[in-house]
Parts: C-alpha cells; sequence; structure tokens
C-alpha cells in the first residue's frame, strides 16, 4: 500500500472530474470522523496491488498494521490501472459518484433491468435527463426514485437527444450494481487472493 | 388707393359720434387749467388713464346726431364689425397664453395682439385681395358698398374726426382686431365644417375640396391647423376606400376609356395626392412640439383605420419612433407618456386585426421595431418591445396545409399519370393533345387571375410573413439578450454613462425575457441550446460580483427570477418528450430565495417561480427537495413583523411550496422529527450547511424543521395554521395519510392547489388592495383549514401582539428609569460615603487641632 505518485493521482483526478467537476473538491477535502480523534481527518487515495483505494487517514494509520500481503482491501476500491496503465473506475466507487454527480439520467422502470445486465442506455428508456451534457462526460445513471444504478459515459448531448429515434444510444455503459451480483465470483476471487 | 384712404377715414370715424358740445368744452381750455394740470400731476394723472373707448361708447349712444346720420351710423357699425371679420383672417393672432389679457371697465377680457395688426389695417387694399379668394362674391360686392357709404360718412364728418385724440383711435382699433380675429375663427371652422360635409355626403363631387381644406392646414393660426388636421382625418378616414389604389401608368392613361373610369380615376389621384400632401404635412409637423400631440393621434388613427392604404410604410415609421422614445425630453414627459400608450394600443390593434391589412403591416411593423432597437442600441423603452407580446402566431397554419399540399400533389401526380397514360394509349392523336393543353393553360391562368382577384390570403403567403415575423421578433429578443450579456462585461469599465437604477440599465430585459416565456414553443430548437446558456450565464449573474463588490451591472433578484421561469418554460414546451433536469437553474432558484425582499422585488414572479419550478415539476431528489423545504422555512422566518405586511403574501407562498414538497417528498419528513441527523437518510453529508450554495449538496436531511415552531406562533393567522397543519404533518400521521386512500390525497392537493392559484390572484390585486388583500387570504385558508378564522379573531391576535410589543417597550422603558435613578441613587451614595469621611476627617484634623492646642 502506497500513496499514488503524480501521474497515477493525474489519471485518477481526471477520470472522477469527468463525473463530478468542480464536486471533486468535495471528495478531496470530505471530513472523516473514523477513529478515536477528536479533529475529524480527511480522505485520502491509496494505492494496493492496482488497485486505488479512498480511505480515511485513521485507517490508513492503522492498516499500517497488516503486512503487505496479507491487506486484501482498505477503505472504498474506487478503481483499478490496467496492465496498460490506464485507470477504470469500478462499481464500488458509485456511491461516492452519485453524491457528487455533476450529470444525471434517471431511468425509467422498464429499462432499469437491461441496464443493470450490463447494457446501454437507450434513448427509449430514458426517465429524465439533466440539461448541458456533451458527449464523452461521465453520467451517472439512478432509477426514478433516485437510487444510483451505475454510471456510464454520454454517448450524444442533451440536445441531440431530442431528435434521437428511441432506440439510439444514449449513454454507454461502464458499471453497474448488477455486477456484484453477476461478478460474485470474480470479486470473492479478488479477495481470497 | 381712394378706396383704401376711405377706408382709412371710416376707420377713425367712430369717434366722432362724440357730441359737439364736448368738442367745443375741450377746445375751451385755458391756460390756467393747463397750468394748474401740470402742477398738480398727480391729480390728473388719472385722466390719461381713462378708459376712452368705453366712455365714447357711452357717448355715442347718446343723442346729439341727427337722424339720418344715427341710422346711418348704426348700419355703418355693424358692416364694419363684419368687414373687420374678413381682415382678421390676415392678422397674426397671438396665442392668448402668450401675452395677458385685459380685462376693461365694463367686464371685458380683451388679449393683446401683435402690434403688427396696426398696420394691417392700414393696407387693407392689399389684405382685401387675399380675402376675396376665400370668401363669396356676395361678400365683395358687400364690401364695395360700405366703402362708398363709408367715404359720404367720412366727409360729413371730416371736421369731428380731426379733433379725435390718437390714443383713443388706436385703442379702438386694437378692439375691434380682437372682435374681428374671433369672428374669423368662427368663420373658418364654420367653413371646415361645410367642406368636410360636403365631402362625407358626395366625396366623388366634391373631391377637391380636399385641397382646400389641406390649405388650412397651412394656416398661420396654431389651432386652425390643428382643426384643419383633425377635421381632414375624419374625412380621409371615411372615403379611403377599402383597396390600395394603384395609379395608372401611361400606357394607361394613353388608352381610351370610358367616362366613368375616367371619373373613377380623376377622384383616385386626387384623393391620393391630397393624402400624400396631408402626410407629409403631419411629417413634417411632428418634430413641432407644439402639434406633436395632434399629429401622433392623427397618425395613430389614421394608420388604425386603414392600415391597407398607399404610404403605410412612412405611418408605420413615424409610430414605432413614438413608441421608443426615450425619456429624454423630461419636460414633456407626461405628455410622452400619453403619446406612447396610443402609439402602442394602435401597433397591437394592428397586431390583432391582421385581417384588415393581411399581416403586411404587421411584418413591417416588427422589422421596423427590430430596427430600431439595433439602432439604439436596446437603450429604449420597454414598451417598444412588450407590444410584441400582442401578436398572435397561427400554430396550425403549418401542418394540415402542408398535408393538404401533399394531397394536392398526390392528386396532381395522379393526374398527370393519368395523362401519361392517356397519352400514352392515343399516342397518333395530336390534336385532342393539343386540345387538352390549351384547355390546361386557360385552367391555370383562370386560377391565377381568381388568386389576384380574391382577397383571402394565400397560405404559402401567410406561412413565409408569418416566418418573417418570427424571425424579427426572436432576432429583437437575442439582440437584447446579447447587449444585455455583453453591456455587463463593457460595464466594469464604462459605468457612468448608462443610468444606473432598477431595471434602468437594462430596460428591455423584462418584456423580452416575458416575451420569450410566452412564444417558447416556437423557438427553433437549434437555438436552444445557446438560449440555454445565455439564460444561465445572466440568472447566475449578481451572486458573484455581490460579495466581489465590483462595479459590474447586476440585474435584479426578479429579473434573474425571470430568467429561471423563461428557461423552464421553454424546456417544457419545447422537451415534453424528454424530461431534462435544469440543475443550474435549482441552484440559481435556491440562492435567490436568500436575496429575495418583499418590498423590492416582485413577489409574484416569485411565486411564480416556485410555482413552475418545484410544484409543477414531479420529481425531485430527496437531498434537493429537502434543501428547498429548509431553505423556504428559513425564508418565511426571516423577516421581521414590519415588512410581513408587504411579504405575507410571499411567506405564504413559500409556505404552501414547503408544504407541497413535503406532501410528495415522504421522506423528506424526517425533517418534521425532532431528531438532528437525520440518520439514515442524511447521505454523505453530515452537518447541514445553511449557507451552502448548491441545494444538493447541502446536507439538509441533518436538521430539523424548528423554525415551523416558531412560525405557528405567527400572528398572523394564515401563517400560523398553515406551519401548525405542516408540523402536524409528522410521519405516524402521514402513513397513515398515505394508506388511508390516494383519493383523499389527491383532494388534499387539489384543495392546496386551490388555494395556491387564489393566493396568487391576491398577487395581481396586490396593488389594489393592499391592506384587503391579507385579510383577503386569511378567509380563504380559513376556507381551506378546518378551524375557521373570521377578522374578529384576527384583529384579537393582532391586538394581543401589539399589545406585547407595546409592553415590551415599555418595559424598555421603565427599565431604563430604573438604571437611571439607581446610578443616580449610588452616586448620591458614593458621593455620601466620600463626603463621610472627608467631615470624619476634618473633624479629626479639628479633633487633632484641638488635642495639639491642649
Amino acid at each position: 500500500m502506497r500513496p499514488l505518485d503524480e501521474k497515477e493521482t493525474t489519471a485518477v483526478f481526471e477520470k472522477i472530474f469527468k463525473f463530478t467537476g468542480n464536486n471533486l473538491k468535495n471528495i478531496v477535502e470530505n471530513p472523516s470522523h473514523e477513529g478515536p480523534d477528536k479533529e475529524p481527518g480527511r480522505y485520502c487515495f491509496r494505492l494496493h496491488k492496482n488497485k486505488v483505494y479512498y480511505v480515511s487517514d485513521s485507517l490508513v494509520k492503522r492498516a499500517t498494521n497488516v503486512a503487505r500481503t496479507k491487506l486484501a482491501s482498505i477503505g472504498t476500491c474506487v478503481g483499478r490501472f490496467t496492465h496498460g496503465g490506464n485507470f477504470h473506475l469500478t462499481i464500488e466507487c458509485l456511491n461516492l459518484l452519485a453524491a457528487n454527480a455533476k450529470h444525471k439520467v434517471w431511468l425509467k422502470p422498464t429499462s432499469e433491468m437491461s441496464f443493470l445486465y450490463a447494457n446501454h442506455v437507450l434513448k427509449g428508456g430514458l426517465g429524465r435527463i439533466t440539461e448541458s451534457i456533451a458527449p464523452g462526460d461521465g453520467v451517472v445513471v439512478f432509477s426514478m426514485s433516485d437510487l444510483p444504478l451505475g454510471f456510464g459515459v454520454a454517448a450524444k448531448s442533451t440536445q441531440d437527444c431530442r431528435k434521437l429515434d428511441p432506440n439510439a444510444i444514449v449513454v454507454l455503459h461502464q458499471a453497474d450494481i448488477g455486477e456484484y451480483l453477476r461478478m460474485e465470483n470474480q470479486h470473492e476471487q479478488i479477495i481470497e487472493e | 388707393m381712394g378706396k383704401g384712404k376711405g377706408k382709412q377715414r371710416k376707420q377713425i370715424i367712430l369717434p366722432p359720434e362724440l357730441p359737439p358740445e364736448i368738442a367745443d368744452d375741450d377746445i375751451e381750455v385755458s391756460d390756467e387749467d393747463l397750468q394748474f394740470v401740470d402742477e398738480n400731476k398727480d391729480y390728473a394723472g388719472f385722466v390719461s388713464r381713462l378708459d376712452t373707448h368705453s366712455i365714447n361708447k357711452q357717448v355715442t349712444r347718446v343723442e346729439g346726431v341727427n337722424e339720418d346720420a344715427l341710422e346711418a351710423l348704426y348700419e355703418k357699425r355693424r358692416r364694419k364689425t363684419l368687414e373687420q371679420k374678413e381682415n382678421e383672417k390676415s392678422v397674426v393672432q397671438v396665442d392668448p397664453v402668450d401675452a395677458l389679457p385685459v380685462k376693461s371697465l365694463d367686464g371685458e377680457v380683451y388679449y393683446r395682439t401683435f402690434s403688427q395688426t396696426a398696420e394691417v389695417t392700414e393696407n387693407e387694399g392689399d389684405v382685401d385681395k387675399s380675402v376675396v379668394k376665400l370668401t363669396k362674391a356676395e361678400r365683395r360686392a358687400k364690401l364695395k358698398k360700405t366703402k362708398k357709404e363709408a367715404k359720404k360718412m367720412g366727409k360729413e364728418l371730416a371736421k369731428t374726426e380731426e379733433v379725435q385724440p390718437t390714443q383713443q383711435e388706436a385703442a379702438l382699433a386694437e378692439v375691434k382686431e380682437d372682435l374681428t380675429a374671433e369672428d374669423a375663427f368662427e368663420a373658418k371652422k364654420r367653413k371646415l365644417a361645410e367642406l368636410g360635409m360636403a365631402l362625407l355626403a358626395d366625396p366623388e363631387a366634391n373631391i377637391k375640396s380636399l385641397k382646400e381644406m389641406l390649405q388650412f392646414a397651412k394656416d398661420g393660426d396654431h389651432s386652425i391647423v390643428k382643426l384643419g388636421l383633425l377635421s381632414l382625418l375624419a374625412v380621409f378616414k371615411d372615403i379611403i376606400p377599402g383597396y390600395r389604389i394603384r395609379l395608372p401608368t401611361e400606357k394607361e392613361l394613353e388608352m381610351k376609356v370610358s367616362k366613368e373610369v375616367k371619373k373613377m380615376r380623376f377622384y383616385e389621384s386626387t384623393l391620393l395626392s391630397a393624402y400624400k400632401g396631408y402626410l407629409q404635412k403631419l411629417l413634417a409637423l411632428e418634430k413641432q412640439p407644439r402639434f406633436h400631440h395632434v399629429v401622433v393621434r392623427c397618425i395613430c388613427t389614421l394608420l388604425d383605420a386603414v392600415p391597407h392604404f398607399n404610404f403605410r410604410e412612412s405611418l408605420l415609421v413615424a409610430v414605432v419612433r413614438n413608441i421608443g422614445s426615450s425619456d429624454d425630453v423630461v419636460r414633456y414627459t407626461g405628455l410622452l407618456l400619453v403619446y406612447r400608450r396610443i402609439c402602442c394600443s394602435t401597433i397591437k390593434s394592428l397586431f390583432t386585426s391582421e385581417g384588415k391589412h393581411g399581416g403586411e403591416a404587421t411584418v413591417e411593423a416588427v422589422r421596423l421595431i427590430a430596427d430600431h432597437v439595433k439602432v439604439h442600441d436596446c437603450q429604449l423603452h420597454p414598451d417598444s418591445v412588450e407590444v410584441l407580446m400582442s401578436l398572435s402566431f397561427d400554430d396550425d397554419l403549418g401542418k394540415p396545409e402542408v398535408q393538404e399540399g401533399n394531397n394536392k400533389m398526390k392528386n396532381k401526380k395522379n393526374k398527370k399519370r393519368k395523362n401519361f397514360e392517356e397519352s400514352n394509349q392515343p399516342q397518333g392523336n395530336d390534336r385532342k393533345r393539343s386540345k387538352q393543353e390549351t384547355i390546361a393553360k386557360m385552367k391555370e391562368e383562370v386560377a391565377a387571375d381568381y388568386k389576384a382577384v380574391s382577397y383571402t390570403p394565400d397560405v404559402e403567403e401567410r406561412k413565409r410573413m408569418q416566418s418573417e415575423t418570427l424571425s424579427a421578433v426572436f432576432e429583437t429578443y437575442f439582440r437584447i439578450l446579447r447587449h444585455t450579456m455583453q453591456s455587463s462585461v463593457a460595464s466594469s469599465e464604462a459605468n457612468g454613462n448608462i443610468t444606473s437604477g432598477g431595471s434602468g440599465a437594462h430596460p428591455l430585459l423584462a418584456p423580452c425575457l416575458s416575451g420569450l416565456g410566452k412564444f417558447s414553443h416556437l423557438i427553433d430548437m437549434d437555438y436552444i441550446g445557446d438560449l440555454m446558456n445565455y439564460l444561465k450565464r445572466l440568472a447566475a449573474r449578481g451572486g458573484s460580483s455581490d460579495s466581489s463588490a465590483q462595479k459590474v451591472q447586476n440585474l435584479t433578484v426578479s429579473e434573474r427570477l425571470r430568467c429561471c421561469i423563461v428557461a423552464f418554460k421553454v424546456m417544457r414546451s419545447n422537451l415534453d418528450a424528454l424530461n431534462v433536469d435544469l440543475q443550474d437553474f435549482f441552484v440559481q432558484l435556491y440562492n435567490l430565495v436568500l436575496e429575495f425582499r418583499p418590498g423590492r422585488d416582485e413577489g409574484e414572479v416569485l411565486a411564480e417561480a416556485l410555482k413552475i419550478m418545484l410544484c409543477d415539476d414531479r420529481q425531485h431528489d430527496m437531498q434537493k427537495a429537502a434543501a428547498f423545504i429548509k431553505r423556504l422555512a428559513t425564508f418565511a422566518l426571516c423577516f421581521g413583523s414590519a415588512e410581513s405586511m408587504a411579504g405575507g403574501f410571499t411567506y405564504l407562498n413559500s409556505l404552501v411550496t414547503l408544504k407541497q414538497l413535503l406532501q410528495r417528498n415522504v421522506k423528506c419528513r424526517n425533517l418534521l422529527e425532532n431528531d438532528a441527523g437525520g440518520g439514515s437518510v442524511s447521505g454523505s453529508i453530515a452537518k447541514y450547511q445553511p449557507y451552502g450554495s448548491d441545494p444538493s449538496l447541502s446536507g439538509a436531511l441533518a436538521s430539523v424543521l424548528w423554525e415551523l415552531n416558531l412560525l405557528s406562533k405567527h400572528y398572523h393567522p394564515a401563517i400560523s395554521t398553515l406551519a401548525s397543519g405542516i408540523s402536524s404533518m409528522n410521519s405516524a400521521q402521514n402513513q397513515v395519510y398515505i394508506s388511508i386512500s390516494p383519493q383523499q390525497a389527491f383532494k388534499n392537493l387539489l384543495l392546496e392547489a386551490e388555494s395556491f392559484k387564489y393566493n396568487q390572484q391576491g398577487g395581481t390585486e396586490k396593488s389594489n388592495k393592499r391592506k384587503g388583500r391579507s385579510t383577503a387570504l386569511a378567509s380563504t385558508l380559513a376556507s381551506v383549514e378546518p378551524p375557521p378564522i373570521d377578522e374578529n379573531e384576527v384583529s384579537k391576535k393582532l391586538r394581543r401582539h401589539f399589545i406585547l410589543l407595546r409592553d415590551i417597550k415599555e418595559n424598555e422603558r421603565l427599565r431604563g428609569e430604573l438604571d437611571r435613578t439607581t446610578s443616580a441613587l449610588q452616586l448620591y451614595e458614593e458621593y455620601k460615603k466620600q463626603r463621610k469621611p472627608a467631615t470624619l476627617k476634618n473633624k479629626k484634623s479639628k479633633k487633632a487641632r484641638t488635642t495639639v492646642g491642649m
């Protein structure tokens, strides 16, 4: 477990910035109330076995007691670095993104399941959409009752969405909460490793 | 010249009616008398001030002239007045207002005239010629007669004439001028009326008299000019035909035509040239302030009555110019207001009654307004853009017609196919085909002719004009928006030249925004993105610059609220299929609620914004709804009782909105429970941030709505009942409430909406009755809420409230008094204490001395 170096930090922040915009500040400056300290601590990003974790300071201190090989996970896993050096967000960071999301899409109840099976969001399934989304922006997907379902990348701007036909793709799927079930084995494996 | 001389003599004839004895007496003035007068000028001064005219008048009535002469005199006097009437016309009359009038002894009021008048009467011979032009032959004959008689009389009375004092003469002349002026005025008026009536009775026969009437407009007398203009207006309004006159071309003139056609052509051309002259006169006079009012009225009435007629463009230009006239001329502000109102109503009627002119005038007017705005760099009176609101566009014009067109096309295609088939079948039959072709040609020609003749406007044409109008309107609106944007950027440097104060900086923004709201469904999809961007930036303006204390021109809160409203309207009307969440505007509204002041800003705007943005929108995420609930509660609480009369309406609105939000968002009712921290719902933000600018990050779910408890003790019954109603809506009850029946919930909601509507109506009545409104609201809300509230109770509560206030004041005063007395007492005590030791010391020292002495 080690802090991110400069290159890694920019990669992580750029990715998160796509989803949260200026709210990235809130993520970084979020006070943590964990641990015995009276003073609220801070959260920080830590790299462990190719994975990036969002951890409170006090937890980092306490985690030093565990051997690096024995440490399976710590705090919230935000994403992982691929072998190519790219950074990918994982579904575990959804809550973090949802609270600070800048661009949101709400799904109609009928198309929720489709999204939860890793399909893209189609125009027909769109219940609501934030204005001023540009193609390429990170979008957090919600159900109509404001439950975060996953996130993705916008394929079309809000303006263009109006003219699209119902089968056109609006948001490209990246991660959804269905993964917790679908990829149960994979997650278990990771933890077991 | 002989005549002229005779006239002159005759002029001075009146005085000689003095009895001869008096003249004799005058002659007999002795040297002694003169000396006496010279010495005692104070006594004799009154003589010079004597009103010789009135004296003479009396004198003339007295006997002293033989019977024949007397008769002749009376006759002559009558005639003279007649004569002078005519002379009067050439005399320049000073406006009665310009010179103070003189009241003579016999109670008549005389207006002073120019000194030129004397000259004019002397040159009467010349004047006669001009008079003759206008008068009839009869009068001319009369004139000659009188002159002859006057000559005779003049000879008879020649002696006495010379005796007359010159002063008397002058005064007499003056009086005569006055009298004749009035008479001439009357005569002219009569003449105008005659001409007008004749024209109206038979315009074709009397069309020539139009020019004569036009002559009146060139008269020297202002009131005559005005009358002339107005009567011409009435005539034109009546006789202008319902079509546009096209003057015949030279070729057509050469052709032989029947008598009737010739007559018609003459009539039309005369009418047109007279009309043209009239308009030129109007436009020329428009610049003179004293005619401005009349001219504007004339132009507006003409445009209203005959928008289809020739020279409409110049009329339109004048009217549009008058609408936009800025308030530079402070002196005429009151008058300008009247003009502007007239012009506005004219343009509006022009817009609404398009049938009269087939819509062309509308296009022209809108285009003119657009140009006007462009030229004046958006610094105009709001009315000039507000008139665009009364435009109406036919939405259905496009679709069904297009379908019909398609059908027609299909039919045509079918026909063509048929033709084709037919032509295929009998290939050799050339004659038949040529015959068919000629028939088709004929049909087409007939159709074209019919189209030209019939006045039903072509659909294509109408569509074209409508789109042109629309583009001009939106061009104007977007120009104003852009100007507002740019001025804010530039104004940091050049702030001084633009007048500050309220909406003075952007006078056109408010009507522009309301117009955008009205026509939002007509905006082209391609522009919406830019429009939203502009609106977003405009709505965001003010917040940041307030804190940085820059001298950037801020929009007022109402203007920014309007921006939000317009954005929502545009989105709603265009994107019904796609539900777009306007997060930025919610952020703006969230911050604007805090900046709102009931006295300064318009309550209706806030009400509309709350209704459109919060009540009409179905879905809100919980955090946002909670944030708004909390903020509205704070808002309702944070005004003192002084503002509450003006702001009561706003309170109610915010509270009603709050209630609606709470009813819709069940989870937000955690706010009502006395459990700070919010439990599991509070989300990631653990602490409420009251000054946060983003509603979704404020953490409002972690707070408690303690404001309601205070508000339920508000003296205003409507507010207190509403607040207590909301606070009793805790989660235990509302589970029942939700589970019981959705119908009841719906009914409740309906009631709510009704009361809300009524509130808004109350808002519009705000200006009419401020005090009455609150009680009215109270009563209406009372009808909604279970416990009925009558006025007595209101007054009782109010009384209690004010008694409490007074008690507090009294208490303060008493306490102050108490403090003062206690401090005085303390001072006294101290003084005593200080004194005691002093006396003691004295005593001691005395004692010591005595002891020493001893």
